[in-house]
């Protein structure tokens, strides 16, 4: 715990005080237009979304720079975006994409093939890192790693004229077309990064229909419409203001008071509320998540199998979606969510029983049960509204069966760095799809190759077969054999019990009924293009 | 209150047996005290909160943990007198529980403090020179800061948990008592009593402890009264933000950190460890100002 901490929760009673305090007020970001304030939980760490994995970054810069292919609507199903087709070889390993042609930049350089290359090429070389802090973090993990590591696939990226880019991959990639979509592969202006790679993080130039204004850190974001965007009668919004307010309730309170427009991160005990005011609207996005709690598979007694499963029959997770999702969740018991292709149905849960737990402990020696560090985090996120009493009530189911457990709440960054080293022993996370890959979910949760430090594979479990088997499904590009093989990973995944799959949840937003089109979209954050205000 | 004291001495002096002509200034103030209405209320509340402390576990129907996700946020009744909270745990049992960790932390943080400081004050004022100047720029250093501040970065530097904030609660009340004992002994050094037992060739080591001490903790006594109140509050802010009371521990100030999200649609997971916060908070201030009124010379006519 350190003084960080402290200072963001004395921040927190600041504005906690101020929202409440100005609640009579009325708006102060008056002027020309139409204005959007989007209320949420935390400033972004970096505007350059090749640099972070965060939503908070996404939410912003999704809106500023854009990719070659696009999701749908409301669904993880792929379609043109920068590029306006594409082929693929008969061997899966060619890919060609046309690009829309007559597009600019926001600083007025036009886009086209080179630019994709030269953006493509920035990601694979670590050298053009603008700090040695910093990490082309996503482009590793979906294309296996940097040029020249061994798993690389990009082959290579040429432009083959003006608007024709050709990649050449060395293996074929199932996902790679969803790959392109993601948020982290938004094509930046060249001539930006090049003039000062730093500043580019703080200032970003790519083509969408917000051009990037200014930053107040900690407070707020402004971006403002691109009057030359290539899609014509877009964005409908003048300017969005993207305001940081850290309390979900405290936020919920700026919204029913008319500071903000539309809030993300709505407690799940509020969503009743929202629907009863007339002059509210709830927002659900389509759920594309899991929460789960993770043990430590390398260390004691977490190494022993009847352990993890005798923990997996104490959570009473119909309990924990009635006490903190207000029903807006549905219990888990694969790592990937039910909406996926590639769900498995037929995996049977480990039911909630208190006695078969007790009776696995015994088998495994651990008849008096011991003690553990259990992690909660410290801030909501979409999957865990509340990860600090999710875990309060976990430890007193867990007390029932001789486990004693302490939970140790770091703030954000630290829990997020102590996890990747495998400091806990238990501890809660979550994972929002970016992609709707099966191969998202797996691969990069509980993967050997993501065990190793920094991991993301925070239970640290290594298993040969299930290894073997996920390389396969992502070499492969039929997906029907692709699904045959993600069914057999969650049941080599559930028998092993590396986690205890707590719930799916459907996180909710709330906004002001004259918000029109806002579609909350199942990666995590929203195209606000669309969307429109009508007083 | 002052006009009493001499009625007092009279009936001591008329139902006395005779053989103490001189009445004991300490029984004379016990009885001012039980005369003095705000004390005893305050004190009484005191003693509530201390009994119900000690027998909490024989009353509870519900134990302060036992979680029921179908009996969550329930409003006050007769089987939840207290309503339930979002858990679904008794809300009555979780407060009860909390006056044992408040009164507990509480009162080991200010016997800490006062053993401490008024040692260290003792030294500074009994022995002066550089002994002085050290503890006092002690004290001046912590007083420097914001009282709970300092507790934040104290407990951020310890670890989160009850016990590290009691310690820090602790720590930033010793200069409190500190420089009090310090001027009190600043001020009975220079009484005839102490130049004369140093006149007989008194050690210094006898002449603090039964000269000064006791003439100098009358205001200690009084000031930790008034800092459990203080202590409590701090206990309750420190649990607030997370760096006191872990869970499952019902501390109120955790409690009602707990709550905030439910303070328009459940106000009563808020209201009722708010109001025992306030109640103790006030039973020990109500207690300490007759103490004060009670015990200081000045405040007598």
């Amino acid at each position: 715990m350190n003084m960080k901490k402290s200072l963001l929760i004395a921040v927190g009673f600041v504005l906690i005080l101020s929202t409440v305090l100005a609640g009579c007020g009325g708006k102060s970001a008056g002027g020309q237009g139409k204005t959007l304030i989007y209320g949420r939980g935390a400033d972004s760490p970096q505007l350059d979304p090749a640099l972070v994995t965060d939503g908070e970054s996404f939410r912003v810069t999704e809106n500023v720079m854009e990719t070659l292919v696009e999701y749908k609507k409301k669904s993880m199903e792929v379609k043109p975006g920068l590029a306006k087709d594409w082929e693929q070889s008969d061997d899966g390993k060619t890919w060609t994409f046309h690009l829309r042609e007559g597009i600019q930049f926001h600083d007025g350089t036009p886009f086209n093939a080179e630019a994709v290359v030269f953006n493509f090429e920035r990601w694979m070389n670590q050298e053009m890192k603008p700090s040695k802090k910093d990490d082309f973090t996503y482009y590793a993990s979906m294309f296996g790693g940097f040029k020249g590591d061994e798993g690389h696939i990009i082959e290579s990226v040429k432009a083959v004229d003006e608007y024709t880019v050709q990649f050449q991959l060395k293996e074929s990639q199932g996902p790679f077309l969803q790959n392109l979509a993601m948020s982290p592969f938004a094509i930046a202006s060249p001539k930006a990064v090049k003039a000062d790679p730093a500043e580019f993080a703080q200032h970003p130039v790519g083509t969408g229909p917000f051009k990037f204004k200014s930053w107040k850190k900690g407070d707020s974001i402004t971006i403002v419409k691109n009057e030359d965007y290539w899609q014509e009668g877009l964005p409908k919004l003048d300017r969005v203001i993207f305001e940081s307010i850290p309390d979900n309730s405290a936020r919920f309170t700026a919204l029913q008071s008319g500071d903000i427009d539309v809030m993300d991160g709505l407690n799940p005990d509020d969503a009743k509320r929202v629907e009863k005011n007339e002059n509210l609207q709830l927002l659900k996005r389509p759920p594309n998540n899991v929460g789960y709690l993770a043990f430590n598979t390398e260390k004691e007694p977490f190494d022993n199998k009847k352990v993890r499963q005798a923990i997996n029959h104490a959570v009473n997770k119909k309990g924990l979606i009635k006490s903190f999702y207000a029903g807006l969740a549905e219990p888990a018991k694969n790592p990937i969510p039910p909406s996926m292709w590639g769900y498995n149905e037929k995996v049977e849960p480990y039911e909630y029983d208190l006695d078969k737990a007790k009776q696995l402990l015994k088998e495994a020696g651990y008849e008096d049960g011991f003690k553990a560090t259990f992690y909660a985090m410290p801030e909501p996120r979409p999957y865990m509204p509340d990860g600090k009493k999710i875990a309060e009530y976990i430890q007193a189911d867990l007390k029932k069966i001789g486990i004693e457990v302490e939970i140790v709440s770091p703030e954000w960054q630290t829990y997020l760095e102590d996890t990747e080293q495998g400091k806990h022993e238990m501890a809660l996370l979550g994972w929002t799809g970016d992609n709707g890959d099966p191969d998202n979910f797996l691969y990069v949760l509980l993967d050997q190759d993501n065990a190793r430090v920094p991991a993301q594979n925070i239970a640290f479990y290594k298993n040969e077969q299930l290894h073997d088997i996920l390389i396969k499904a992502q070499r492969e590009t039929e997906q029907s054999k692709r699904a045959e093989l993600y069914k057999k990973a969650q049941h080599i995944i559930h028998e092993d019990a590396p986690w205890v799959p707590l719930v799916y949840s459907t996180p909710s937003l709330a906004a002001q009924s004259y918000v029109k089109g806002y579609q909350p979209h199942p990666k995590g954050s929203d195209s606000l293009a669309e969307v429109d205000i009508e007083k | 209150m002052s006009t009493n004291t001499p009625t007092i001495q009279k009936e001591e002096q008329g139902t006395g047996p005779g053989t103490e002509p001189v009445d004991s200034p300490l029984r004379d103030n016990l009885r001012a005290l039980l005369r003095h209405r705000s004390a005893m209320i305050g004190g009484g509340i005191i003693l509530f909160f201390i009994l119900i402390a000690l027998i909490a576990p024989l009353l509870l129907p519900y134990g302060y943990n036992q979680i029921d996700p179908d009996a969550r946020l329930q409003a006050p009744s007769g089987e939840h007198w207290f309503g339930t909270d979002d858990f679904g745990r008794d809300i009555f049992a979780r407060v009860i529980y909390g006056a044992r960790i408040s009164l507990w932390v509480g009162f080991f943080a200010i016997s800490g403090s006062i053993v401490v400081g008024s040692a260290l004050g003792l030294i500074a004022g009994f022995y002066g020179g550089w002994r002085d100047t050290l503890i006092s720029r002690l004290f001046d250093i912590l007083l420097a800061f914001p009282a709970i501040l300092l507790a934040i970065a104290i407990v951020a530097m310890l670890g989160p948990s009850l016990e590290n904030a009691m310690y820090a609660i602790a720590i930033i009340n010793v200069p409190t008592f500190g420089r009090l004992m310090r001027s009190r002994v600043l001020a009975v050094k220079q009484e005839d009593y102490v130049l004369a037992a140093r006149a007989i060739g008194m050690k210094d080591r006898r002449i603090l402890f039964s000269h000064i001490l006791p003439n100098s903790w009358t205001p200690i006594m009084v000031q930790g009264t008034l800092g459990f109140a203080t202590a409590v509050l701090e206990a309750a802010a420190l649990g607030f933000i997370g760096m006191g009371a872990q869970p499952p521990e019902p501390e109120w100030g955790k409690m009602l950190s707990d709550s905030r999200a439910f303070i328009q649609s459940a106000p009563w997971t808020m209201v009722f460890p708010g109001l025992a916060i306030m109640l103790t908070v006030l039973g020990f201030n109500l207690l300490g100002d007759g103490l004060r009124d009670v015990f200081d010379p000045r405040m007598k006519q």
